[in-house]
């Protein structure tokens, strides 16, 4: 009950408050950018053909009529909030009258699903490897593992995609270039097979640099692990040393793990921009950055609602693990 | 012991869990390779065969998937108007030939232009069978003009405008009538880019009824399986995320408009599909077969395209290789209320004197663009409207230097310059230099740029720098989007170009939204812009008629909420007068005074320098013909290459298999 009390609830009062505030601050940001979406939207009926200016104010008031962009600040934001509880993020203005909900809906499972995936595979693997080199740290297979892992780790990301793209599409052409898997979906062998072929790239990118990441973060806690007092005895005890990786040295260094991989799954839904960029995936990030570019404010709000509530949520779970990971939490 | 008793299961367990962890990891990565190899390497994301298929650039990725409404505001009309849609007219860029498309025959006006008669073509099939007829020309006004939010191409604020009352007058005729006069009615109906298309009245009524109401029709999602066109393909499939869409050919080519006047059917499936905004990717995809035609990219993806892709080429065979006519022009431009100096038309002249442009088109944009000095480009039409007619008005044009010296600035010769470079390159011309590289320019003289700015008051610093009247050194701040790849080299030769000239230059390069931010408020002094003066008709004034100085706006304010073009902060009383001249002119039976306007309009924006307008626009639009063949060239130049035109169906049309 004093857990209840004095760690549960404050933690969870200060996720709503963590979302209130950064929907509120998500709202106001891009109605303060200098790029207004009804004009946008002209701009980019009239690229190519000229209109008649007269007809372009008449159009422009239509639009702001048909956006909800001509009530005041205040009624916006109201009108916001009383939409945004019935769960309706309202029609992309970019795309009207299309709901935002759809475009969350046809992006979302994309970036989902190579994140999450990704995301594991990279977290599993770099602690796993990177503890075990940094426990035997003096073997000749380590300290090429380590300096392999240094070399690739400050490789800048995009370099990374072009070099699989150009190996894996151009020399060695065996994977598509674009989207993320072939036909319309179905519970088919084919389909099923086309995403793993259609996401093989993307993905190995992403746990490429996530590993490296890891495998850094993780070489480095366990070699303070293994200077201390319990593994240091259990070495002169004659425990396997795989029981003192996996039970000693890995276990003691979960706390920061855990926490890198709720923060790490609670920002996937943001999306991953260059990766979509890069090898033509689909998912939120390009829409969000699209969005961004084109003061959707409605796309903007929807993806970001996400990211929000997912960074806030993965903090909260963080902090609700704690005391079972450490004990001098429930102790305090 | 009692230690290793208790350690051994573990450690077996362990050994166990090892080898699982291996196991899974090697099938994480086995997998999906062996998928990729076990399939056949075709990266489409469609399953059709792909000698049935033509795979064009997307360009973009759609945001809207799915929604074939396109007359509501944000309709999606990029090559979805040269697959689908059809209007009366078009009007090739290429040629410049007005096709009679749904109209069988020109407008016919009354004698002050307010009222229009259009005979209609008869033959022409909606894909569902019905035939095309007048009941449609009035429903899609009637419609359009009803509802404010089928907004598309600002029809529906015109229709009202003039409040257009349409009758029909037989089964293949309608006349429009009009509450004032309007000479250029027509070109609502005339489309290089869009044009009011037309709506099948027996579907979209239809679709009225079930949303309840014809205005409610500006939220009707038509899906792609409801889809009713006249042009030559229907929408089957398309990617929920934008990457991609398919189409098929209607079952009756021969009758759609396309077919009809062309006598093709072409391809069976259409793919449309976007590969990203790297040019590389597309020139991979070229290579992998996996992409027919692109609509541009930059020369190194070109160049990579052509040294592995055998079957690929551009409008050229070889140098200068791209499409050179797409009508549109690129500009230095001038903020009038920007730097001070600019406000002089001294200063102005001084600056286009001081561009070598034989190396600017040479080093900068490697040949392959044709030079125009004013904002129109020398397409084949356009050169023999405009650019042919005033050379010798050009030739003989003469500024003042200061002191009574008169100055002749105009150099007939460029082409001949860059066609002798592109010969000692070991490039042939393929044509006239004039054809090619287009028209004359201005004098690289460095000495009449000095005492043009001399006469303007300024002066050279004991470093050579140029100092303002007041003794301040001159600081000229010039700005570029690197994603317009032209335009962004046609500001770095003048930021090296002005330099070595004194005048110290802040080259920004911004990114697209700050750019155009900028201009929209007027905060540049001088940028890399891009337009055409006049269609690919010779009109000049729908494009010239937002420069008006009713709708100027000063530096700080936003040009856009008075609806015009007022980007350059210039008022005119002589531009304004032109504009007001060419705006009671018929375009079509009018021709030969609209085009002596025109011509007048030009020669007082040269005069004047109001921009230094460099080169015309230039596409490396580019086809490989291993599956497909048959795109207009430049030794078959019958149509306009530019597939994302609506004119493009034309090019689409003409393709036929290749083996």
């Amino acid at each position: 009950m004093q857990l209840l009390k004095s760690y549960i609830l404050p933690r969870i009062a200060q996720w709503v408050v963590v979302i209130f505030v950064g929907v509120t601050v998500t709202f106001l940001i891009p109605r303060f950018s200098p790029i207004n979406p009804v004009d946008d939207m002209i701009g980019r009926m009239t690229a190519f053909q000229t209109i008649d200016p007269q007809a372009v104010v008449a159009m422009r008031a239509t639009m702001e009529d048909l956006y909800g962009l001509d009530g005041s600040l205040l009624e916006q934001y109201v009108a916001f909030w009383q939409r945004l509880l019935k769960g309706d993020l309202g029609p992309s203005f970019q795309n009207f009258p299309t709901p935002v909900n759809d475009f969350i809906a046809a992006g979302l499972p994309w970036t989902v699903g190579l994140l999450t995936t990704t995301t594991l595979i990279s977290w599993l693997l770099g602690i796993f490897v990177g503890s075990l080199v940094g426990y035997f740290q003096h073997r000749r297979w380590a300290q090429v593992l380590e300096r392999l892992v240094i070399v690739i780790y400050p490789m800048p990301y995009l370099i990374t995609a072009l070099i699989l793209l150009i190996v894996f599409a151009f020399y060695i052409p065996l994977f598509p270039m674009v989207g993320g898997a072939q036909g319309s979906p179905a519970l088919t062998w084919q389909y099923i097979s086309s995403i793993l072929r259609f996401g093989f790239l993307p993905a190995l990118s992403i746990v490429i640099g996530g590993f490296a990441f890891r495998f850094i973060m993780a070489k480095a806690l366990a070699t303070t692990e293994i200077a201390s007092d319990y593994v240091q005895y259990a070495e002169l005890a004659a425990v396997p040393k795989r029981r003192i990786v996996l039970s000693y040295v890995i276990r003691n260094t979960m706390l920061p793990h855990v926490n890198d991989l709720a923060l790490s799954l609670g920002a996937m839904f943001e999306g991953a921009l260059i990766v979509e960029v890069m090898f033509g995936y689909p998912g939120l990030g390009s829409k969000l950055f699209t969005a961004i570019s084109n003061a959707d404010y409605n796309i903007i709000m929807g993806i970001t609602l996400m990211s929000i509530v997912g960074i806030a949520t993965g903090s909260l779970i963080v902090d609700l693990l704690y005391p079972i990971f450490d004990p001098r939490v429930r102790l305090r | 012991m009692m230690l290793f008793k208790n350690i051994y299961p573990y450690s077996r367990s362990v050994t166990m869990l090892r080898k699982l962890v291996l196991l899974f990891l090697l099938a994480l990565l086995a997998v999906p390779t062996l998928v990729g190899f076990a399939q056949e390497p075709d990266g489409l994301p469609v399953d059709v065969p792909r000698e049935d298929l033509w795979v064009f650039d997307q360009i973009f990725r759609w945001g809207t998937v799915g929604n074939y409404n396109v007359w509501r505001i944000g309709g999606s009309t990029p090559f979805h108007h040269a697959l689908m849609l059809e209007t009366f007219w078009n009007r090739d860029q290429e040629t410049g030939e007005f096709i009679h498309a749904l109209a069988d025959g020109d407008p016919v006006y009354n004698d002050d232009f307010s009222e229009m008669s259009v005979n209609l073509r008869q033959g022409v099939m909606w894909s569902d069978g019905e035939e095309f007829d007048a009941d449609d020309v009035v429903y899609t006004i009637e419609t359009i003009k009803a509802v404010p939010e089928l907004g598309q191409g600002g029809w529906h604020p015109q229709l009202v405008d003039f409040d257009v009352q349409v009758e029909k007058t037989g089964d293949f005729s309608v006349h429009f009538t009009l509450n004032r006069s309007n000479p250029r009615f027509h070109t609502l109906f005339e489309s290089r880019w869009n044009g009011v298309y037309m709506m099948p009245s027996h579907v979209v009524s239809a679709a009225a009824e079930a949303v309840g109401g014809t205005e409610n029709l500006g939220s009707w999602e038509w899906a792609a399986e409801d889809v009713v066109v006249l042009g030559n393909y229907l929408p089957v499939e398309a990617d929920p995320n934008g990457y991609w869409e398919l189409f098929r050919r209607r079952d009756d080519p021969e009758n759609s408009l396309a077919g009809i006047i062309t006598g093709g059917s072409g391809p069976p499936y259409a793919l449309s599909i976007f590969y990203g905004n790297e040019n590389i990717r597309k020139a991979i995809a070229m290579s992998r077969n996996e992409l027919d035609v692109y609509f541009d990219v930059d020369i190194e993806s070109f160049e990579f395209t052509l040294d592995n892709a055998s079957k690929a080429r551009s409008w050229y065979t070889d140098f200068p290789w791209a499409y050179p006519n797409e009508v549109s022009s690129r500009q230095l431009a001038m903020n009038m209320e920007g730097d001070p100096m600019l406000a002089n038309k001294d200063v102005r002249w001084a600056l286009a004197l001081a561009i070598d442009i034989v190396e600017l088109q040479t080093e900068y944009i490697g040949g392959v663009a044709k030079v125009t000095p004013f904002p129109v480009p020398p397409t084949a039409k356009l050169y023999n409207l405009y650019h042919g007619p005033m050379t010798e008005w050009l030739t003989n044009l003469q500024i003042d230097l200061g002191d009574g010296e008169m100055y002749n600035p105009y150099d007939p010769t460029v082409p001949d310059q860059i066609a002798a470079w592109a010969e000692e390159q070991g490039f042939a011309v393929p044509g006239e230099p004039h054809e090619v590289f287009g028209s004359g320019w201005w004098k690289y003289d460095t000495d009449a740029a000095e005492k043009l700015l001399i006469k303007a008051g300024l002066s050279r610093g004991g470093d050579g720098q140029w100092l303002t009247p007041d003794g301040e050194p001159w600081v000229l701040d010039l700005q570029s989007d690197p994603s317009e790849n032209d335009a962004y080299r046609m500001g770095q030769a003048a930021f090296d170009m002005w330099t070595d000239f004194g005048v110290e230059v802040n080259f920004s390069t911004l990114d697209r939204n700050t750019w155009d931010q900028n201009h929209f408020v007027g905060s540049y002094e001088v940028s890399t812009p891009w337009t055409s003066f006049a269609l690919a008709s010779g009109d000049m004034w729908p494009q010239i008629r937002g420069r008006h100085s009713r709708y100027y706006a000063p530096v700080g304010e936003d040009y856009r909420p008075l609806g015009g073009d007022g980007v350059r902060r210039l008022r005119d009383d002589r531009l304004d007068e032109l504009i007001d001249a060419m705006e009671s002119v018929n375009p079509v039976s009018q021709e030969a005074e609209n085009i002596e306007i025109n011509t007048q309009l030009l020669q007082h924006w040269v005069e004047n320098m109001f921009d230094i307008t460099c080169i015309a626009f230039k596409k490396f639009v580019t086809w490989d013909e291993t599956y497909w063949t048959g795109f207009p060239t430049a030794e078959n130049p019958n149509y306009q290459p530019l597939y994302w035109f609506q004119g493009g169906k034309y090019a689409i049309q003409n393709l036929h298999p290749t083996s």
